[in-house]
């Protein structure tokens, strides 16, 4: 959907009251305000309960004292049974954190490449970041290398690689002299990622029995997150989502096309790069800790368009924030509902976010994009 | 093209169906077949004594080569390693993906398949006319049972007796020390049987069985199979003994590493006493008759003060 967005703000008052199809397209200031700062309590909330919430169950009482005894200025007296400082320190809390970190990576990622290739399609992996990690990932697992290079395992570092590196090779094809047609960046991208793809594949049928290890990989997974993964990704969703929040407005005036973008004064080949590489650090920075997962880059966006417009400036935070409480309760799905037995978060993704998408797009039948 | 081969594929199979049952119409039955029951409920007629056997799983090769039967293995897995001499055979793919070309050509009267093969392999085996005995064994009994099932395909009955008999005698030997012990006496066993995802040993499992039999508990309780189990429940159920697989892929100790440095099982007791050991994983998952073997080794691990 091209929207102009002066004019969208002038309709929105008026035609909210007659029209209910636009109204709910066109949602008031205040409303996305309020959305906002409505998204920021949930997420809290939704962090505190998974934290809480766990195949080992402990009272919330005990979670909060656990929480704030490690807050120098509280004293506390530790009256928790031996163990409970551990699960909910060490092993819950950098696993929620991080699947929050993730969530919103692949989220606010999902909401700029559909911006940036004004392609309702478009989601983190379109253009060869999934594969080139697998092929990477896959690499880390089945090469007789071991170690660790500033923090960071065989598996992750050789997924890091090999995102970037498939996103370089694609920039590489796609660019024509100063250029870079967004058409052919995404059919770079699609054919990379087959050619990509079936090396994966052919890797994991003759991985013998590291076969399961890689195919839970693929499908994604936060059953070893730590802090020390916390702190190597935090800086690059930091800087990459910051950036990318910072191009709201000039993402807004892209949705018209690129020609009048240019002529309303945006650097259109510069934007293209910086949020392509923004949005491609932060996926890769994602994807090489916790695997591929697949569908809240694409899904969560759109779920956020259809409730609350396609205001950049409001689809972007908003994206970022419902794109974590979203993955941090699919992860709580994945560990909690078979307890002990864990499933892959990919499979919970789809699984649960599949049918709630559906239905927001039964309810609200209009166009989305 | 993945299509059209399958196509392919399902036309030669049904030909060459059509072609076996077409002999077997034709061919007189002989006197003094017999026929018997297979570990996956088949029944399996015979024809004389099997001269060339295939072995498409290694637990199958060690219960053909327990019964003296080497000479007449003519192909086995690529995964097969025990005993050592087997690698000198040929070998008809993998465990999971044997070669039936490969198979074909070598001309068996008998192939030794695994439930994994029932689907595909089996069938296709069966319309070429090959004898296929499937053993599946889930308990030692099982693996009992499956010696004694080779040893009459084969008219190694006695030697099979003599095999078993003996492993009955080393399972009694331990369980007769570990049955007298009170339920205070026995440890808390995990046995891991990989870090990433951690993944554990669960109900209905040679693991189990070996644990409970050499007088330990099972930590997992509530999931069957190899369950991806997450690291709190470890923390809370605090195990007195992990066990943990080691030799996967290239000798690869990874799990007993994770065991013994991952921080946050580091109040557990398995880990505060020292009690975290190795098992070679091959072997342990093995269901052959070595599997005695792995069953006084953890005896030894869980109750060393019982087993010296």
């Amino acid at each position: 959907m091209k929207t102009d967005i002066s004019k969208e703000r002038t309709m929105s008052a008026e035609t909210a009251a007659s029209d209910p199809a636009w109204a709910a397209h066109l949602v008031p200031w205040r409303k996305r305000t309020y959305a906002v700062i409505g998204m920021c309590v949930a997420l809290v909330v939704v962090i505190a309960v998974a934290t809480t919430v766990g195949s080992v169950s402990i009272p919330l009482s005990a979670t909060v004292k656990v929480i704030l005894s490690k807050l120098s200025f509280l004293q506390i007296a530790p009256t928790w049974q031996s163990g409970t400082d551990i699960i909910i320190m060490e092993i819950r809390l950098p696993r929620v954190i991080l699947a929050g970190l993730v969530g919103a990576a692949l989220g606010t990622a999902g909401a700029t490449y559909q911006g940036l290739f004004r392609n309702p399609l478009a989601d983190p992996y379109l253009i060869g970041v999934a594969q080139g990690a697998s092929l990477g990932a896959v690499a880390g697992f089945l090469l007789p290398v071991t170690g660790s290079f500033l923090g960071m395992g065989v598996v992750p570092m050789f997924a890091f690689i090999g995102a970037l590196g498939s996103m370089a090779v694609v920039y590489a094809l796609a660019r024509q002299g100063k250029s870079l047609p967004v058409t052919t960046l995404i059919l770079a991208g699609v054919a990379l990622s087959a050619l990509l793809g079936s090396i994966v594949s052919y890797l994991i049928i003759s991985s013998g029995d590291k076969m399961h290890s890689i195919v839970f990989w693929l499908m994604g997974s936060f059953s070893l997150s730590r802090w020390s993964d916390v702190r190597l990704v935090l800086p690059y969703m930091v800087i990459g989502i910051g950036v990318i929040l910072l191009y709201s407005r000039p993402l807004n005036v892209m949705q018209l096309d690129e020609e009048q973008a240019q002529q309303l004064g945006i650097n259109v080949e510069r934007l293209k790069l910086v949020l392509l590489a923004a949005a491609t650090l932060i996926t890769a920075a994602a994807v090489s800790f916790v695997g591929t997962i697949g569908f809240v880059g694409i899904i969560i966006p759109h779920a956020v368009r259809l409730i609350w417009g396609a205001d950049y400036r409001f689809l972007l935070p908003l994206s970022v924030l419902s794109s974590a409480i979203f993955l941090i309760l699919a992860d709580l799905i994945a560990r909690t509902l078979l307890s002990p037995t864990e499933i892959p978060v990919g499979v919970v993704t789809a699984l649960f976010g599949a049918p709630f998408f559906l239905y927001l797009l039964r309810r609200r039948r209009r166009v989305i994009f | 093209m993945n299509r059209f081969l399958r196509i392919c594929f399902l036309v030669l199979a049904s030909l060459s169906l059509f072609v076996v049952s077409a002999c077997g119409a034709s061919a007189p039955a002989k006197t003094g077949a017999s026929s018997v029951t297979d570990q996956l409920g088949r029944t399996v007629k015979l024809d004389g004594i099997p001269q060339r056997i295939v072995s498409l799983a290694p637990s199958n090769t060690e219960i053909l080569y327990a019964l003296g039967l080497g000479d007449r293995v003519v192909a086995v897995t690529s995964y097969d390693n025990y005993p050592p001499e087997v690698k000198q055979k040929p070998n008809i793919g993998g465990f999971s993906d044997p070669n039936l070309e490969k198979i074909v050509s070598l001309s068996p009267d008998l192939v030794v398949a695994a439930p994994i093969h029932e689907k595909q392999v089996i069938p296709e085996l069966e319309a070429k006319g090959i004898t296929v005995l499937a053993l599946a064994p889930k308990t030692l009994d099982d693996v009992m049972s499956a010696i004694t099932l080779v040893g009459q395909v084969t008219g190694t009955a006695n030697k099979a007796a003599g095999v078993v008999s003996g492993m009955q005698k080393r399972i009694k030997a331990v369980t007769d020390k570990t049955d007298k012990l009170a339920a205070g006496q026995k440890p808390k066993v995990l046995y891991i049987v990989w870090h990433d995802p951690l993944m554990a040993s669960g109900l209905q499992t040679f693991h189990d069985e070996l644990i409970k039999k050499a007088g330990g508990v099972n930590m997992i309780t509530d999931a069957t199979g190899y369950p991806s189990i997450s690291l709190e429940t470890v923390v809370k159920d605090n195990p007195d003994v992990i066990l943990a697989g080691i030799g996967m892929g290239q000798g690869q100790d990874a799990p007993l590493k994770f065991a013994q440095r991952e921080s946050s099982l580091r109040l557990v007791s398995a880990r505060v006493n020292n009690r975290i050991y190795g098992v070679d994983s091959d072997l342990s998952g093995r269901a052959g008759p070595r599997i005695v073997d792995v069953l006084e080794e953890f005896a030894r691990l869980i109750h060393p003060e019982l087993f010296k």
